[in-house]
């Protein structure tokens, strides 16, 4: 609000009065400054391999400038647009759904009293984000294992829902995959996400909880006017950051595909992975430059939009 | 009536301890599998409640091997150091972000914003850290991931909660914006530092990205490269396993995890606190 | 500009085609080679006649993966000894193992390429496409290393699968290796059959009885099942090498007839017929139902318990490494290693990875001598790549090894050859430095014991009955269209196995989807 608002005329100011402006601020210039020369070195200097989208490179002679030919043929490849559209859907609704699912964990997690249980049930909750991937696909793929092993095909025929004959092979049909997919990254990722959530809900001012106990709100009253309305700026940063990284899906959908299930499952990085293993020859860094660009471009959309939105709902104020 | 909601209240309190008993079920058993296979000597495929031939060999197998003790003084070294610096230039940068008047302010954010979308590639990041003589050495690992952008904004978010009076009353008493920071910004951000401090952390800990791409000299490498190296070296399949090859995978997967089960609890402090001062005035 | 880069572009990719190793010295695998004269393509300033006097280096830069002994498995002892021998100062570039190839495209984009390289079959085609390597064909053809490789049977085969139009950029110091079938004798006692299959036919026999009966003995009919394996096709050639019996004859991609006419075998009549008799088998429930989501891991422990007896894995070592796995669970580890089954034929060796010098190397001819052909000189040298170093990795002291362990302990006399535990996984002992002296291109006088009894077993089954790999060149339309086409294959092959499409059903959607246009276009490409 403020901030835009003094943004303008202050362009118009003298240059005498920004001078003064920018010594006043010199401290917070200098300390800006690590930042700065970090973001240069290991984000800037590199920036400069982004060229190399429009060129053929192989890593061995010179780069040599192809123009758009490299888009044209991501564009081109048979099953691009179908990979693209499947890492839009799957990676936004797994985001929506980790993301939801922290924080209605968060708001309970908040309510419970006995100090040592919540230690305990967080740190639960957090471990299996130090799983690697790897190992998740192996343990889930047994868990939902259309067999005698399968825990939960078991489960289902014992509580009469499945004939024994017809269990589900969650991770093996089109059907069922996406699903299998989504459970697994929230049974993941979930307690991971409740970190932040937490550390935010910890920062709510407690005056704030007695004011509203002596205006007689209840439990549900507290959490739904004071404790989501202070978890709502964190959301909405997270999630938005988040989008920036949509595109890059790929190591948990890598591990957990298979041969039968890449119409539904293929996303854009693995389309990709397996086009280059399949090819037989050393990579064209131009091609994946111009991929990586790609992809960045689609972040930067959504990134800026949500932003845009943002601004909308935050007084003007972006994620930054 | 107060009678009548604290009953209330404790049909909810006995019902969402339930509740997190079975989420926390759920989230133990297929970890469970990892943990009674890392104590049996035995294979098996399926699941199992309890071991079936209980045995510390795989342990043994982890913590006999000495050319692990190395790499486990490397990760204490970077991880601490790490996210120090880390800690440091991300706060400061944060801090910065929240001078909405300040000349420049949106240029630094989509500066910053900018290197969270875009990116050089990985020969090109090779080259400049070889140019700077960094690759190959452990300042590689230290510098790389101490700016992430992505813990610099939630810090920016969490400095936005503090009152903007308490900045002006500092700037009025003559603080300079280093005092000011230091003073008000980080004693107010516990829980932020906590948290991401832990995001720093674990990034450290479990980074191998880094070690594997920029250093060829494994004298340098840490701790989660060793055993990242004894969980995924079994399914290469010319190497050779022995009989107690899952259940040395299954210990080393436990041992990985093991820093953060004692970690978070001990954070747990400066994350329950504003909460709990609530709670005991109610 | 662009049609010179794409030709140049060319470089190869390893499918598969068969071609005489093992016993078997078919003509097939000599491609005018000693006649090839040598360009070689960038580097060597200098044209050296065929014999020259050749300059012994005083150092070598040596680019290496995980399969060489690393720092923690006494690399520097290893190359200490090297230098002991040679005289030659060598600087190692060890990168892990797991990024192993993208250190080296950094490396090599970085411009400070090492002397010498260990480059995978895709890698090696297309750095030699590139000119990154040295040509070799005329080191090697006047070389005693020749000599050497013609000694032993099956050797020079494996060389010429590196070849390249004739030439030569990269040298094996091991045969590719690959998989055979082994079936655990109790399941066949168990269920009453006392020869082990020779035809399909029998092997269905088999594979009924392992899954109707009672081959574990648990008294419960039913409750097993036959093979299993990591999905249904492999992820690189030869992908039909985990479940060689059901495919047989059978080739899902592209493959040479005997008059050098490039076709692919998804589209013949085999491959239908093969898909077919996988359907069957896995409706009849002889094939375990999770055998598309399973890993390697996931198989060999179902192994290991019991859940099935009949697995097609790597020869040698792993042959002895299976057997202990199942004693250590309680069970017998008596496994039979199959002779292939009439329709099969032979089983499949891989391409082996090349030991490369660079065009960048000084004194190329010198490396070439002192360190590729020394590394299999038949003596010191390829017993030290074979063996590692005394004190390190094997000993002939009189000891006794894991002595705290009774089940465990070994204990060996004075003068008695044996390996050493592994220093990363210290419950294991060594098997070899980097040569697998099973898998040896050149004779050397082993010392006794150095190999375990069922290894050398199987591996000599698997060499007396394989066939090698062969490098297929890769076209512009190929890197276009085989990724898609490849995706599309493995989709078919798994939906029809599992009985989700019938044959003719898939085949029709290969049409539909693009399949067979693709494919048509690869072929004609590869016959230009």
């Amino acid at each position: 609000m403020k901030k835009t608002k003094t943004k303008a005329p202050k362009q118009k100011m003298s240059g005498k009065k920004l001078a003064a402006t920018i010594y006043r601020y010199r401290g917070f210039y200098l300390m800006f400054l690590p930042v700065f020369v970090f973001a240069i070195i290991f984000s800037y200097l590199p920036m400069v391999g982004i060229r190399y989208a429009f060129t053929n490179y192989n890593g061995i002679k010179e780069p040599v400038f192809v123009g758009l030919k490299n888009f044209q043929k991501m564009f081109g490849m048979a099953n691009f647009w179908s990979a693209f559209t499947n890492t839009i859907v799957i990676s936004v609704t797994k985001l929506i759904l980790t993301t939801a699912f922290a924080v209605v964990v968060s708001l309970f997690l908040n309510e419970l009293v006995n100090i040592h249980f919540k230690k305990a049930v967080q740190t639960i909750l957090y471990l299996p984000h130090f799983m690697s991937w790897v190992v998740t696909a192996s343990i889930f793929s047994l868990i939902l294992a259309p067999t005698n092993h399968g825990l939960v095909n078991t489960f289902l025929v014992n509580i009469g829902v499945l004939q024994p004959d017809k269990m589900i092979y969650f991770l093996g049909s089109e059907k069922w995959w996406r699903f299998s997919y989504y459970l697994i990254n929230i049974w993941k990722e979930t307690g991971w996400q409740t970190v932040i959530f937490m550390a935010t809900l910890a920062g709510i001012n407690t005056e704030l909880y007695e004011a509203a106990a002596i205006d007689g709100a209840g439990r549900w009253g507290k959490m739904r006017y004071i404790t989501f309305p202070a978890l709502a700026n964190t959301i909405l940063t997270v999630f938005i950051l988040n989008l920036a990284k949509v595109m890059n899906l790929f190591e948990s959908a890598f591990v957990l595909q298979n041969d039968a299930v890449l119409g539904t499952a293929n996303v854009l990085e693995t389309y990709i992975y397996y086009q280059t293993f399949n090819s037989g020859a050393i990579p064209n860094y131009g091609y994946t430059t111009a991929i990586g660009l790609f992809k960045s471009l689609v972040g930067c959309i959504l990134v800026l939009t949500c932003n845009q939105w943002s601004k909308k709902v935050r007084d003007g104020r972006g994620i930054v | 009536m107060k009678a009548k909601t604290k009953s209330k209240w404790s049909v909810f309190r006995v019902v969402n301890g339930l509740i997190f008993i079975i989420l926390a079920l759920i989230i133990i058993v297929p970890m469970w599998k990892i943990l009674v296979d890392s104590f049996d000597l035995k294979t098996a495929y399926g699941m199992k409640l309890w071991p079936e031939k209980f045995g510390l060999d795989g342990y043994k197998s982890v913590f006999s091997n000495p050319t692990l003790y190395q790499p486990l003084l490397i990760s204490f070294l970077t991880t601490i150091s790490g996210t120090a610096l880390a800690l440091v230039i991300s706060t400061m940068g944060a801090y910065v972000l929240i001078q909405w008047n300040m000349p420049g302010r949106t240029f630094f954010a989509n500066f910053l914003l900018f290197t969270m979308i875009f990116n050089g590639g990985m020969i090109p990041t090779y080259l400049v850290l070889r140019s700077l003589h960094l690759t190959n050495t452990i300042w590689v690992v230290i510098l790389f991931p101490a700016l992430n952008v992505y813990n610099l904004v939630l810090l920016r978010n969490f400095f936005e909660g503090i009152p903007a009076s308490l900045f002006e009353s500092a700037t009025l008493d003559g603080c300079s914006p280093m005092q000011t920071f230091l003073r008000i910004v980080l004693p107010m951000s516990k829980a932020a530092l906590a948290s991401i401090g832990l995001f720093y952390a674990v990034a450290y800990w479990n980074d191998y990205t880094h070690y594997k791409l920029y250093i060829t000299n494994s004298d340098l490498y840490n701790f989660q490269m060793k055993l990242r190296s004894v969980i995924m070296g079994s399914d290469m399949p010319q190497t050779a396993g022995d009989a107690t090859e899952n259940t040395v995978k299954n210990a080393a997967i436990i041992v990985v995890i093991i820093p953060f089960m004692v970690l978070y609890p001990f954070l747990q402090q400066y994350f329950v606190k504003g909460v709990n001062i609530g709670a005991v005035k109610e | 500009m662009k049609k010179k880069l794409i030709s140049l572009f060319l470089a190869t990719a390893m499918v598969a085609t068969m071609a005489g190793c093992g016993n078997t010295d078919t003509p097939a695998s000599t491609p005018a080679s000693n006649g090839s004269s040598s360009e070689s393509q960038a580097g060597s300033s200098e044209q050296t006649p065929a014999v020259a006097e050749v300059e012994k280096p005083d150092s070598i830069t040596v680019m290496i993966d995980g399969t060489v002994p690393t720092k923690e498995n006494y690399g520097d002892e290893f190359w200490k000894k090297y230098t002991e021998l040679t005289g030659i100062e060598v600087n190692v570039i060890q990168p892990d193992h797991d990024a192993y190839y993208d250190v080296v495209g950094q490396t090599i984009a970085g411009g400070d390429w090492p002397d010498v390289i260990i480059l995978s079959s895709t890698y090696y085609a297309g750095y030699a496409a590139e000119g990154v390597l040295w040509d070799m064909t005329d080191a090697y053809a006047s070389s005693d290393l020749k000599a050497r490789h013609e000694a032993k049977a099956g050797s020079a085969g494996v060389v010429d699968s590196l070849r390249i139009n004739g030439k030569l950029f990269g040298m094996p110091a091991t045969h590719g290796n690959g998989c055979v079938t082994y079936v655990k004798q109790t399941w066949l006692d168990n269920v009453g059959i006392t020869s082990v299959p020779t035809n399909y036919e029998e092997y269905v026999a088999m594979l009924d009885a392992f899954t109707t009966g009672d081959p574990d003995g648990d008294g419960v009919n039913g409750n097993t099942f036959a093979v299993s394996a990591a999905g249904f096709a492999g992820k690189e050639a030869p992908y039909t090498n985990y479940l060689p019996e059901f495919y047989q004859d059978a080739y899902p991609s592209f493959i040479q007839d005997e008059n050098g006419v490039w076709y692919d075998g998804f589209n013949t009549d085999s491959m239908k017929a093969a898909m077919q008799r996988l359907a069957d088998a896995y409706a009849a429930g002889y094939i375990d139902p999770t055998t598309l989501t399973n890993g390697t891991s996931d198989c060999r422990n179902k192994f290991y318990s019991d859940e099935f007896g009949i697995f097609t894995y790597w020869a040698g070592t792993w042959a002895n490494n299976l057997k202990t796995n199942l004693e250590a669970n309680g069970l017998s580890g008596d496994l039979v290693a199959l002779p292939p089954i009439a329709e099969v034929g032979a089983y499949v060796d891989r391409i082996t990875p090349a030991w490369c010098i660079t065009s960048s190397c000084e004194n190329p001819e010198g490396v070439f001598k002192y360190f590729i052909e020394a590394m299999q000189d038949g003596g010191d040298v390829q017993f030290l790549f074979t063996y590692g170093v005394e004190g390190c990795h094997w000993s002939t002291a009189a000891e006794t090894l894991w002595a705290d362990d009774e089940a465990k302990a070994k204990t060996y006399a004075e003068g008695e050859f044996h390996f050493l535990p592994n220093a990363e996984k210290p419950t294991t002992a060594y098997t070899k430095a980097h040569i697998d002296p099973m898998l040896a291109l050149v004779n050397l006088e082993a010392p006794e014991n150095s190999v375990t009894e069922t290894a050398k077993n199987a591996q000599e089954l698997f060499n007396t009955n394989c066939k090698s790999a062969f490098i297929v060149p890769t076209t512009e339309t190929m890197s276009e269209f085989n990724g898609d086409l490849t995706t599309l294959k493995n989709e078919l092959i798994a939906k029809v196995t599992m009985g989700e499409l019938s044959v003719d059903e898939a085949y029709a959607k290969y049409e539909a989807d693009g399949g067979k246009a693709w494919s048509d276009a690869i072929v004609e490409s590869l016959n230009q």
